[in-house]
């Protein structure tokens, strides 16, 4: 008896262990259809919901102004980081400014249409701004300050702009955002998730919409806590000549969810992901090394288009660090060349390749400043000599023989803080502190956990952080005005839980003015005149200086099943973000299997 | 006393774990003596692999000997163009569907092949034709790296370099330089890390601080320990239910995770070797109290326990006299245990990122921290960036062990030979 009875639990045991491991076995997608993605999708998605933003699905929502991932929900227009310019995807050609830049007309592709045959319209997009207002999601934050109404005029999409107490626009950029940021969602379906919801913002952005009615070229397929997979609509709209043309290529979508980042590399490796959003140091040794079919979209260092600059902050409620001279010399004598060295493998062009300015180092920005007019003032690090003349000449020295130089009889020690774990961001703040011990100023690093790091660094006001790390804006429709703005607008003078710049609180008159003046300038010759400006003061002044330049997206591909990936110089003008954001989609369109 | 280390040492297992402990203690000692370089110096950039590096500059001005070595000029070609590289180029051309009858990958048919190569690999042409074989992105950059490499090495052999002051003289290929003569070489056997600090150097440093943080763990969980047993044990009662009550809490509650917690919680700028080693010790003497304490019992109604007992001696004079010798023994195993168990937990929290600061001081954990950020063993292909670090950290233990178990032989009677 007792042994039936062991025999019995034995079996049910191995049948309950079968039966698992049958419902966890990943779904069987054909490798010469499927194209893989790495670096995106990190722990299990959880609904298609295109107005949330606690989805964790980045494969189908990934909203940004650089370029939003449009293979499920589409934008109604595509940002390409390469230009800076706005392609219409949705949208019917350009959009149309009234004179005074109040009022964005927008025609929508008469060919768009919804997965269940319904035509995309001016309605859609109406409706998707009005359910934003009234659930107040990201959209809603991000451009309530700018749009007051969306509306759906003759067929047409009319976004009318907040007004200023004079009746001007309060910033017609950030229209260029909102085209390439959000995703628009069809009537029908918001009205029914409004009204299942009883209207309740929190249940409504929680709802995770597996009913949803997307434009996009795929569609649901696999969703579980491995994969997340999209499989192509064969009837999407964008196979019409207005669009595309044709269908994209790979017929699956997939990303498997990996444990960490050492995991994913592995399989990048190992050909289970053909394009990987990933910071891989070394990456050259893939490929010259290991001889693996790896390849990024540029052949050497630094490898990607770098959009973004990894920037130290100086705090100016800091008494040593409000003198210019402080700063510049702390600025002048960080050897640059070692930081992109060690922390970024070289996977950043130097300071001496793309000299510093408010810009980042794409083509699109850099011409937008007048080069010689700023080259006295621009500096390439590791200039020991010259950072301590500046200090000498300003008075600025060692008066009581400790090494150390004095400011008003006190020594000047400051600290350099990253958040604890930020390994390239680290590497930098210890080489900026060795720039500090070389000048004769005390400066010594100090990681903080992320998590206390955050809240304090965005204080209105604050004195634990001397010089510290963040980023400002990358690349985006907005851009380089944007960067201006965070760089050193005051309008985050006093916020609190600030996260959008100035965060060492820097106020300059003459600067504030150029932010204003360049949102509603169009002449080119005087917006140069006017970026040419802002870089002027910005090198002058140092309120911050850029560590490096840094893609805003990694991107490698591993060419063992597909190729055709965009390349420099291919006369694609197709950006390497990923095969999926912004006009970086326009990839898929253009990738071939290996050997055909 | 002499009769028990003559025991100890005669214990082939306590011998072997004790030598090879005293030889990485020696290093250790002594390397200092020898390279002096600060170990947390940054050297050049990045993982340099193990070699010895000579600067080309000083290279340029040191004393040349004439030397004619029969196979220089097939080493010369090797170098330049590696046979699997010709066998991409011999490969490329008959896709491309050129003549390649006559062609091999041997020395004496490289300048027909160099030819060939040259009258038809177009960088434009690769790209736009999509040759089989040739199509993808990778393999197009493989040829024009190919191509330039090739163009390089020419050249090269064509350059004339400037020796001392304004003379340009041609460099003979029968000209060598003296290692040893070159103002600036640096040997660096087990290479450099991420940091560009190389990385013997920073080893045998942090195999020093992880010995110390061992050995402060170590005594710190041996001692509480020890003490918790020995009370727990002989005065029993109400004292041994409120200090086991304490012991089985810590017992409960995993170590490893406690010890992340309090770690975690002291925040990084307190995260020195010291309080690295408290933090371990103070979570890690359960273990030791629970066997002390059984043992203590064991002891506690023996008769000569008893006759102090009667003799009125003192309570620390019965626990340090009569109970603490017959388990002396054991706890000096325990305590080479947790010096083993100690310098471990040092390495496991540190490469999980929570270790001592990078810039006070190099430890075997921490060494391992960075080598996992920087990918040495994913991407970077850095293997001398860990693997002797690992190489270590089990050498230690593995001492360690063996000194106990040999030590075991020794004291246990049930083991005793």
């Amino acid at each position: 008896m007792k042994k039936l009875l062991a025999l019995v639990l034995a079996l049910s045991l191995a049948l309950s262990l079968v039966a698992v491991a049958g419902a966890e076995a990943p779904t069987d997608l054909p490798r010469n259809e499927t194209m893989y993605f790495g670096g995106q999708q990190w722990g299990p998605a959880v609904g298609y919901n295109p107005l949330s933003s606690n989805m964790n699905n980045s494969m189908a929502l990934a909203s940004a102004p650089r370029g939003s991932r449009t293979i499920m929900f589409e934008t109604l227009y595509m940002y390409n980081m390469l230009d800076g310019k706005l392609y219409p995807l949705l949208a019917d050609g350009d959009y149309v400014w009234n004179d005074d830049l109040t009022e964005m007309t927008i025609a929508i592709k008469p060919a768009a249409k919804w997965n269940d045959g319904t035509p995309v319209t001016a309605e859609d997009v109406a409706a998707t701004w009005d359910a934003a207002v009234a659930v107040k999601n990201g959209t809603y934050t991000g451009y309530n300050a700018y749009i007051a109404s969306v509306e759906a005029v003759d067929g047409k999409v009319v976004i009318k702009a907040q007004l200023t107490e004079d009746g001007k626009p309060t910033n017609p950029l950030q229209f260029y955002n909102f085209l390439s940021a959000t995703y628009i969602a069809q009537k029908a379906w918001l009205d029914t998730l409004l009204a299942r919801n009883n209207n309740d913002a929190a249940a409504v952005l929680n709802d995770p919409a597996n009913d949803v009615a997307y434009s996009g070229p795929y569609g649901p397929y696999v969703m579980n806590d491995q994969l997340v997979a999209f499989v192509r609509n064969d009837a999407y709209w964008g196979q019409d000549a207005s669009m595309w043309g044709k269908l994209p290529v790979p017929k699956y979508i997939a990303h498997a969810i990996y444990a960490d980042n050492d995991a994913a590399l592995v399989a990048f490796k190992a050909g289970q992901i053909d394009v990987n959003q990933q910071f891989v140091a070394n990456i050259q040794n893939l490929w010259e090394v290991e001889g693996l079919p790896i390849a990024t979209y540029m052949d050497e260092a630094p490898y990607g288009i770098c959009a973004t600059m990894p920037t130290a902050w100086f705090n100016m409620e800091v008494p040593a660090l409000q003198v210019k001279e402080v700063r510049k010399a702390i600025a002048m004598a960080v050897d640059y060349d070692q930081i992109i060295e060690n922390a970024m493998t070289n996977q950043s062009p130097s300071f001496v390749q793309v000299p510093r300015s408010v810009m980042n180092p794409t083509d699109g920005e850099q011409a937008m400043y007048d080069h010689d007019a700023v080259k006295d003032l621009q500096f390439a690090g590791k200039d020991i000599e010259g950072a301590k003349a500046l200090l000498d000449a300003a008075g600025i020295v060692d008066t009581d023989g400790d090494g150390y130089r004095e400011l008003n009889g006190e020594k000047i020690a400051l600290n350099a803080c990253c958040p604890n774990g930020w390994t390239d961001w680290q590497a930098a703040m210890e080489i900026v502190a060795a720039a500090g011990q070389n000048i004769g100023l005390d400066i010594t690093t100090n990681y903080p956990e992320w998590s206390i790091y955050q809240t304090v660094f965005t204080k209105a006001s604050q004195t634990e952080y001397d010089i510290f790390m963040y980023s400002p804006a990358g690349a985006e429709p907005a851009a380089p005005w944007s960067r201006v703005r965070s760089f050193m607008s005051s309008d985050f003078l006093g916020v609190d839980n600030n996260w959008s710049g100035n965060f060492g609180h820097y106020k300059n008159d003459r600067i504030d003015e150029i932010i204003k003046t360049i949102p509603l300038t169009s002449d080119e010759a005087e917006l140069k005149a006017l970026y040419t400006e802002a870089t002027q003061i910005y090198l002058d002044e140092v309120p911050s200086f850029s560590l490096m330049y840094r893609p805003e997206q990694f991107h490698a591909v591993n060419e063992t099943v597909w190729t055709g990936y965009p390349e420099k110089d291919d006369g694609n003008n197709i950006p390497p973000s990923d095969c999926t954001d912004g006009y970086g989609i326009a990839a898929l369109y253009n990738v071939s299997l290996v050997g055909e | 006393m002499k009769n028990t280390l003559k025991n100890v040492f005669h214990s082939p297992r306590f011998l072997v774990g004790f030598i090879i402990f005293m030889v990485i203690l020696l290093t250790v000692l002594i390397y200092p003596y020898f390279v002096t370089r600060d170990p947390l110096l940054s050297l050049g950039k990045g993982f340099l692999a193990p070699g010895t590096y000579l600067s080309v500059y000083d290279a340029n001005n040191a004393p040349t000997y004439r030397m004619e070595l029969p196979e220089a000029a097939i080493n010369r070609l090797e170098s330049a163009i590696p046979t699997e590289d010709r066998q991409v180029m011999l490969d490329f051309l008959k896709v491309k569907g050129a003549d390649v009858s006559g062609v091999s990958t041997a020395n004496d048919s490289l300048d027909d092949l160099l030819a060939l190569w040259k009258a038809n690999y177009d960088e434009a042409d690769v790209k736009a034709s999509k040759y089989q074989g040739f199509s993808t992105q990778a393999q197009r950059n493989k040829l024009r790296r190919l191509n330039t490499s090739i163009l390089a090495s020419e050249q090269a052999s064509a350059m004339s370099l400037s020796k001392g002051e304004g003379d340009a003289v041609a460099v003979s290929d029968t000209d060598y330089i003296k290692v040893n003569e070159v103002a600036n070489a640096v040997s660096l056997p087990l290479g450099t890390d991420n940091f560009g600090r190389d990385t013997l150097t920073e080893l045998v440093k942090a195999t020093g601080v992880s010995l110390i943080i061992g050995l402060i763990a170590g005594t710190v969980a041996t001692l509480l320990g020890l003490v918790v047993g020995l009370l727990a044990g002989y005065v029993g009662g109400i004292v041994d239910d409120i200090l086991m009550f304490i012991a089985n809490l810590f017992t409960v509650i995993p170590g490893f995770v406690l010890l992340i917690l309090i770690y975690y919680s002291v925040g990084q700028a307190a995260r020195g070797i010291t309080t690295c080693a408290l933090v371990i010790g103070f979570t890690s003497w359960v273990w030791t109290a629970r066997s002390v304490r059984s043992q203590v019992i064991s002891l506690r109604n023996r008769d000569h326990v008893n006759l102090s007992k009667l003799s009125g001696h003192s309570l620390f004079r019965i626990v340090l006299t009569d109970i603490l010798p017959y388990i002396a023994s054991y706890v000096v195993m325990a305590f080479i245990l947790q010096v083993s168990s100690g310098i471990l937990a040092e390495a496991q929290l540190s490469l999980l990122g929570l270790g001592p600061k990078t810039t006070d001081v190099p430890t075997l954990g921490l060494m391992m921290n960075w080598a996992k950020l920087f990918g040495a063993y994913t991407s970077s292909n850095a293997w001398w960036a860990y693997f002797p670090v690992i190489g270590v950290i089990a050498l230690i233990s593995f001492s360690l062990n063996l000194m106990n178990t040999g030590l075991d032989q020794v004291f246990n009677p049930a083991l005793r030979d």
